[in-house]
């Protein structure tokens, strides 16, 4: 019987222990990957709290890459959709346009408003993509994993900042994964975690956000054309 | 400067809170799938629709619990033979569809002994299998549900013509496995109900004779 019950565990043990499933993919583009000065990519961990009724609000996940004179702008996740209920998806511009710009600069409160930018390699950038148009495809075939997009958001953003570090450190990292050691899971409703789990990030990682000051040229004009417009259906003043 | 926006925010393409349209479309996903026989297939129309089956998850080059849940499943083959490819049916669906071709099912298959009548091995684009994978076996719990080696660990019986789901663990006995089986069975009718009960009725008396009470419950 105890024989049988050790084969068992050793049976378990070691599939357990089989590599990572998924993303089995190689690092070698990254490594040869080589900066460009005429071509940037950003990643933006956004979110805010206060909108819906339970006091969370909009979390995503916003990408910016810069080449000469285009710009391409785009985010997903949880956002409000035209009557201020929570929805998942593409985000539109005139919510995400909000984070185009530090919050902080605009003179919004800390406890209100996370914003995490993040300069990255063109193959993390591909990659982060890669990840938000996979969920695009869920959300377009009516193909998400959980009963509630707010588990779905959490899988998006935990997938995405994981990307991040597949192939080196990118970011100090926040395990989020509903385990023993995982307070922010262990403390918030599902809606609020990827904000919680953004102001960890960015907690951690302060050093590596990029300021205002420090964003291109282009991707500065879109922030003023932004803030030019603070009117816009759904720009959402931050409280 | 050129804009361009990465994503088109539609209302087709996005969900709102507490619409129906937010959830998967269909409780059992209709995917696109490849049996070890490269036949192509749709797992709710072709294999689960109107059916008992009993599905797992696995993968060729799993050599811990992959081949003791395959074995187990074998036994549960053996005692159900006559069932098998008439009314009960087996799949085993791969964890990693972008290794495990057809051909690679079917190699595993015939490693175990597993080429039986009513059992296929299925793999398919990977989108859908994670799909699948979450339809059928998730816990609504995110360190859980990450693990796909988690999932390979469960066996998940449905009856469809009842709308029916159960779950066993194949690593439990043999016996118990055959149980949860049972519990997904079409209803019987009256009769063979009443032919069941004399049967067992008769089981008990004998006991009683041999031992003075009921010995086996």
């Amino acid at each position: 019987m105890q024989t049988k019950m050790f084969l068992r565990a050793l049976a378990l043990l070691t599939c357990l222990h089989a590599p990572a499933l998924f993303g089995a993919e190689s690092c070698e583009a990254e490594a040869n990957w080589k900066a460009s000065d005429t071509e940037r990519h950003f990643v933006v961990l956004a979110g805010r709290t206060g909108v819906f009724y339970e006091r969370s609000g909009p979390t995503f996940v916003m990408l910016m890459r810069e080449a000469g004179d285009e710009v391409d702008l785009g985010a997903f996740g949880v956002h409000a959709d035209a009557n201020g209920h929570p929805a998942f998806g593409a985000v539109p511009a005139s919510e995400y346009e909000v984070f185009l710009s530090d919050p902080a600069a605009l003179g919004h409160t800390k406890s209100s408003a996370v914003m995490l930018r993040l300069e990255v390699s063109g193959p993390q950038y591909e990659r982060v993509l890669r990840v938000l148009r996979t969920w695009e495809r869920r959300v377009a075939e009516r193909a998400l994993l959980y009963p509630d997009f707010a588990l779905d958001n959490i899988l998006l953003v935990k997938q995405a900042t994981e990307e991040l570090n597949r192939c080196r450190q990118a970011l100090v990292p926040y395990e989020l994964d509903w385990g023993l050691d995982d307070a922010i899971s262990e403390h918030n409703i599902a809606l609020r975690i990827p904000f919680e789990y953004f102001r960890e990030l960015k907690a951690r990682n302060v050093a590596r956000h990029v300021s205002d000051a420090a964003m291109p040229a282009q991707l500065r004009m879109a922030t003023l054309t932004a803030q030019r417009d603070p009117q816009a259906p759904g720009t959402g003043k931050i409280k | 400067m050129k804009r361009r926006e990465l994503f088109v925010g539609t209302s087709g393409n996005t969900c709102v809170q507490g619409t129906r349209a937010c959830g998967t479309a269909d409780l059992i996903p209709n995917v696109a799938l490849r049996t070890h026989d490269d036949v192509p297939v749709r797992f709710y129309d072709d294999l689960v629709k109107g059916r008992q089956v009993v599905i797992n998850m696995m993968y060729a080059n799993c050599e811990g619990l992959c081949p003791a849940v395959t074995s187990r499943m074998v036994e549960v083959h053996r005692a159900l033979a006559p069932r098998m490819g008439r009314d009960l049916f087996m799949y085993s669906i791969t964890l990693k569809p972008n290794e495990d071709d057809p051909a690679a099912l079917r190699a595993f298959a015939d490693m175990h002994g597993a080429l039986l009548p009513g059992w296929k091995f299925l793999t398919g684009d990977a989108f859908d299998i994670d799909t699948l994978r979450f339809a059928l076996f998730r816990h609504n719990h995110i360190k859980f549900d990450l693990d796909p080696n988690f999932h390979a660990g469960q066996l998940r019986i449905i009856n469809d013509s009842i709308n029916r789901w159960v779950h066993v663990t194949p690593l439990a006995s043999k016996a118990t496995v055959l149980q949860h089986i049972s519990w997904a069975d079409p209803p019987k009718s009256m009769e063979q109900r009443m032919q069941d009960n004399r049967a067992l009725q008769d089981e008990i008396g004998r006991e009683v004779a041999k031992y003075g009470y009921r010995k086996v419950i």
